[in-house]
Formats: structure tokens, C-alpha cells, sequence
């Protein structure tokens, strides 16, 4: 791993929520939102493990056969 | 289907993640703790999925089968997912001999409830400084707001 990548891996993880929102990151995120594909759009595909059993699972098998719904989120 | 992404408030409890083993480790106390029931993938350090799909903590997306973006939402509304599951799907499969479905696309404000007790709750499982830098912040929006 590189400078450049645990340089932007620390800043998505940032420690501290208030300095974030100092920083303008908070609006940035807004920003990113609005950026994303909007609908009709093809979706970014990914291969992310599963929680559990490890198995890698890709966005793309899930959504051949049904409509996906993926929230997004954490502990708060 | 739900994503892990960062932590939105770490703490001294619930902290920033330094490691994948330790999103993991974090992954695997919120699915014990909440009681998720659905399948949970865990986002790269990086959060390479989370930048794709557009860095807000607590998205929704629906994909229509084939891979395109039929719904997204900045914050979640169950309610309001159920309620459009329902229309799209109904809207694709019911239709009058002689018509045929064609995809449009919209853009709509909306309201949601959040339940702030049990927000703060959550915030103080994360740890006192996770509270404290919330209420921090809320001075920051209240300084944006006031310029």
C-alpha cells in the first residue's frame, strides 16, 4: 500500500465527526450523492465479502435474477 | 442486502476503522447488536462502494433486475422503499392490452421521521465523544445556517 492510499484511507475514516464537518466533508458527501448515478443509470458493480462466511459476493449475480435493495450504513 | 460502510460517529466504544479486521470486527458487533437479519457485506477500507454509490451514511438504492438504478435516496425511509418496491414492480408487470410499460425517471422530495432519543442512543454506544462531536457539529450547521 501506498502513501497516496493510506492517505485517503484515513481521511474516509475519520476519527473525529466534528472536525469532519469542519473540514466541509459533511457537504462533500452531499455533493458525492448527487454525483452518483442517477436512475435509468447502469449501477457500479462490486464484489464484497459477506459477513458470516466470508463468501465473496457480487452486486451484479444478485441483481440478474431480482431487483436488489442495499441499504447502506453503520452503528449510528 | 446491507452495506457496512465507515463509521458516521466513531467513539471510544465504536471507533474509526485503522484496519479491515477491525471494520470487520465492528461489522460483526452492529449485526450481533441490532439484530440484522439480512445478508451484510462489508465495503473495503477504502470505501471504494460507498464513493461509488455516493458517501451519505445511511443510503438506500434500489437495482432493477439487469443492473440499473431504479431508486435512490439520500437517508432511509423504509416505508418509503416498501412503497415504491410496490409501485415499480406493479407498474412493470401491470398494464392494458395495447399499452406497453416505458421507464420514466423522477425526482421528488420527501419526509422522513427520525427518532432522535434513540439516535442519541446510538451515538452513546459509540462513546461520550461521539455525543460531544455531534453536538459540535450541530453548532457548525447552526453558524452555516445563520451565514
Amino acid at each position: 500500500m501506498g502513501e497516496a492510499d493510506r492517505r485517503s484511507i484515513a481521511a474516509y475514516n475519520y476519527p473525529r465527526f466534528d472536525e469532519y464537518v469542519a473540514a466541509g466533508g459533511d457537504t462533500a458527501d452531499e455533493d458525492a450523492f448527487r454525483a452518483s448515478p442517477w436512475a435509468g443509470q447502469r449501477a457500479p458493480d462490486f464484489t464484497l465479502p459477506r459477513l458470516g462466511d466470508g463468501a465473496q459476493v457480487s452486486l451484479s449475480g444478485l441483481w440478474q435474477s431480482r431487483p436488489l435493495v442495499m441499504e447502506f450504513g453503520s452503528f449510528t | 442486502m446491507f452495506i457496512y460502510t465507515r463509521e458516521a460517529h466513531p467513539g471510544e466504544n465504536v471507533g474509526h476503522h485503522d484496519s479491515f479486521e477491525r471494520k470487520l470486527a465492528c461489522a460483526k458487533l452492529l449485526a450481533g447488536e441490532a439484530g440484522i437479519g439480512r445478508d451484510i457485506l462489508v465495503d473495503d477500507l477504502d470505501g471504494a462502494m460507498h464513493r461509488a454509490y455516493g458517501l451519505m451514511p445511511n443510503m438506500t438504492w434500489v437495482i432493477s433486475r439487469g443492473g440499473r438504478v431504479a431508486y435512490k435516496a439520500n437517508w432511509t425511509s423504509a416505508a418509503n422503499v416498501e412503497a415504491f418496491l410496490g409501485r415499480f414492480l406493479a407498474g412493470r408487470a401491470g398494464h392494458s392490452p395495447g399499452t406497453m410499460p416505458v421507464m420514466y425517471e423522477t425526482q421528488q422530495a420527501e419526509f422522513r421521521y427520525t427518532d432522535r432519543k434513540r439516535f442519541m442512543q446510538h451515538l452513546a454506544r459509540n462513546g461520550p465523544r461521539a455525543v460531544a462531536e455531534f453536538e459540535k457539529a450541530q453548532q457548525l450547521w447552526a453558524e452555516r445556517a445563520a451565514t
